[in-house]
């Protein structure tokens, strides 16, 4: 990790997007450090791609600054700053040719560097994204998962200094993941900074050390996991009833409580523990049987899932209108 | 935009290109077409009566070219232009590869003029292999006779070759305009299948209205009379009005819609 005096890889201020009449990005800020990995975090729609499009230049914006490495983004019609790399989404090649000729022609739209330097540069870059053995093979007949990897490749050859990844590691078995992880945290290491743009907090909480969360297109925390940690630092219950419904209804009247839906379908109530017990009493009242209560020290993944909480009713209403 | 960004785009354009099939199918069609025509011309008792120069074509090879000019001014020369231009830059959407060439070190602007480099590049390097093949395939299958012009005036088989090799000069701007169509439409439309097939319809259809009659302007501004402005190089005196009129007509086509295109393509958010 670097000097924090070092100017920003990323310094985002007030961006805003519209598509037609509809706020995507509601004035975001974005600050990224050299040689950390920096956490995108947001549930799905939340506005993580939109800003990465606008940060690499593929999609205009309507309001704010955008520096990258320290050089101001202008407009769409600007190329990639050098040093700056990335995807979003998942990596899209030419199908019809193989992955060691789309580097060679990505390559060549970057042009930096004499051809048998790049050949061999592409040579090495196979082989650390472990695509070494299928490189000459139609692009057309990889997986999700390998054109993930030679996503990264396509980055990897531009030299980055700050490097944007979107989902990196959604197509990818659990080896791959680790992989993808590794080389993101050795390109920190080396001083890069990496945007890593995820809804899956627990992958973020191993990896970053700072963090963003966006929720409907606004910024609903920026800090270290640490500093997130210490916004709540009570623990959670996880509890399964009789009438998770019904439970879910009764807590949602109680003013101290939180509670929501976890992965695992059980609920996952925040608060004091006199509030826990009070509301135990009460399922107890209203017939519901409590089947499971256990007490656990709070994830990263809870408090995502509280500030990125949203009434069922704005759910609906979003849904309705796209 | 610089001139080396652009070469890059040129370099990686055609070397995509030199990857796919429906290009080396079109090239050798241009290439064979001509001599299994001529070859059907030798064997064959009837001529194409009702097309121009139709009646000479086993009378003096030089005619072959021109008969197959008049050919591809039908609809032929708006594929040639389209197959590459009209795919060009929608092909970017279907393969979803937008983001990655344009998150590369080349600017939009170095993009557009990369791409409509190779596509104007390939139309005219179809118009010239059909061109060539046409000649030759005259010239060997036919021979090298003298050829009677549409004044009735007997051409020597020089002053023929350089007239023919003009009327395929002619025929360029309007193929480049179309060209240009097809990637307007290309843009415009992100699709394909939209790229290549409109631009052959509009030609169709451009046809059929200089047919039908109507204010000699509007005919003069369809792109398809162009195809016809060699016509007067045949004739005696020679004349020249329609074919400069019919260029100007095309450099109009060809600069309005790479304007429009390229408009297009620098206003556009990528991956909405």
């Amino acid at each position: 990790m670097r000097d924090s005096m070092e100017p920003l890889a990323v310094e985002a201020r007030g961006v805003i997007k519209r598509y037609d009449s509809r706020d995507v990005l509601r004035g975001v800020d974005l600050f990224v450090r050299p040689g950390h990995l920096h956490g995108l975090l947001g549930p799905n729609g939340a506005g993580k791609t939109t800003l990465m499009r606008v940060l690499l230049g593929l999609v205009g914006r309507d309001g704010g600054a955008v520096k990258l490495l320290g050089r101001a983004v202008r407009s769409t019609s600007d190329s990639l700053h050098d040093g700056v790399a990335g995807f979003v989404e998942t990596p899209a090649f030419y199908p019809y040719l193989s992955g060691r000729r789309n580097l060679e022609l990505l390559a060549r739209l970057d042009a930096r560097e004499p051809q048998v330097r790049r050949r061999l540069n592409l040579d090495l870059t196979l082989e650390q994204v472990g695509l070494a053995d299928s490189a000459d093979t139609l692009v057309g007949g990889y997986s999700a998962g390998m054109r993930q990897r030679l996503g990264l490749a396509a980055a990897l050859i531009r030299s980055p200094r700050l490097l944007f990844l979107d989902e990196p590691t959604s197509s990818l078995d659990p080896a791959g993941a680790r992989d993808m992880r590794e080389l993101a945290q050795t390109l920190a290491d080396d001083g890069a900074a990496v945007v890593w743009s995820s809804h899956d907090m627990a992958e973020v909480d191993e990896l970053c050390t700072d963090l963003t969360v966006i929720d409907r297109g606004t910024v609903v925390f920026a800090g270290s996991a640490d500093q997130l940690r210490e916004r709540a630092p009570s623990d959670i219950h996880s509890l399964r009833t009789s009438d998770d419904g019904a439970a879910l209804a009764i807590a949602r009247r109680l003013s101290r409580l939180t509670a929501l839906v976890g992965d695992d379908g059980s609920l996952e109530l925040c608060g004091d523990l006199a509030e826990v017990d009070g509301y135990v009493i009460a399922l107890g009242c209203a017939g519901i049987a409590v089947r499971s209560l256990t007490r656990r020290t709070r994830s990263l993944e809870s408090l995502f899932l509280e500030l990125t909480a949203r009434p069922d009713s704005d759910v609906q209403a979003e849904v309705a209108v796209q | 935009m610089s001139f080396l960004g652009i070469v890059a785009v040129v370099g990686v354009e055609c070397a995509k290109l030199s990857a796919q099939i429906k290009v080396r199918l079109l090239l050798a069609a241009c290439a064979v077409g001509p001599f299994v025509f001529a070859g059907a011309m030798r064997v064959q008792s009837s001529v194409p009566a009702d097309t121009l120069f139709g009646r000479a074509v086993t009378e003096s090879g030089f005619a072959i070219p021109l008969v197959v000019l008049g050919f591809g001014a039908l609809w032929p020369f708006a594929v040639i232009a389209s197959i590459v231009a009209g795919d060009i830059f929608a092909a970017e959407d279907r393969y979803g590869t937008w983001t990655t060439v344009l998150t590369r070190s080349r600017s939009r602007g170095e993009m557009f003029a990369g791409k409509v480099l190779t596509a104007v590049g390939f139309s005219l390097a179809a118009v010239a292999t059909l061109a060539a093949s046409s000649v030759v395939a005259g010239a060997l299958v036919i021979g090298r006779q003298p050829l009677v012009d549409l004044s009735g005036l007997v051409l020597p088989p020089v002053d023929a070759f350089g007239r023919v090799a003009l009327a395929w000069i002619a025929v360029l701007p309007p193929t480049l305009g179309f060209t240009a169509v097809a990637v307007v439409v290309s843009v415009a439309t992100r699709s394909s299948a939209a790229g290549i097939g409109l631009p052959v319809i509009v030609g169709l259809v451009m046809q059929l209205a200089a047919f039908v009659d109507g204010p000699e302007i509007i005919r003069r501004l369809l792109l398809a009379t162009a195809f016809a402005g060699w016509h007067g190089l045949f004739a005696q005196p020679v004349y020249y009005g329609p074919l400069l009129y019919g260029s100007a007509v095309s450099a109009i086509y060809l600069v309005a819609c790479l304007v429009v295109a390229f408009r297009l393509l620098q206003r556009r958010d990528i991956g909405r």
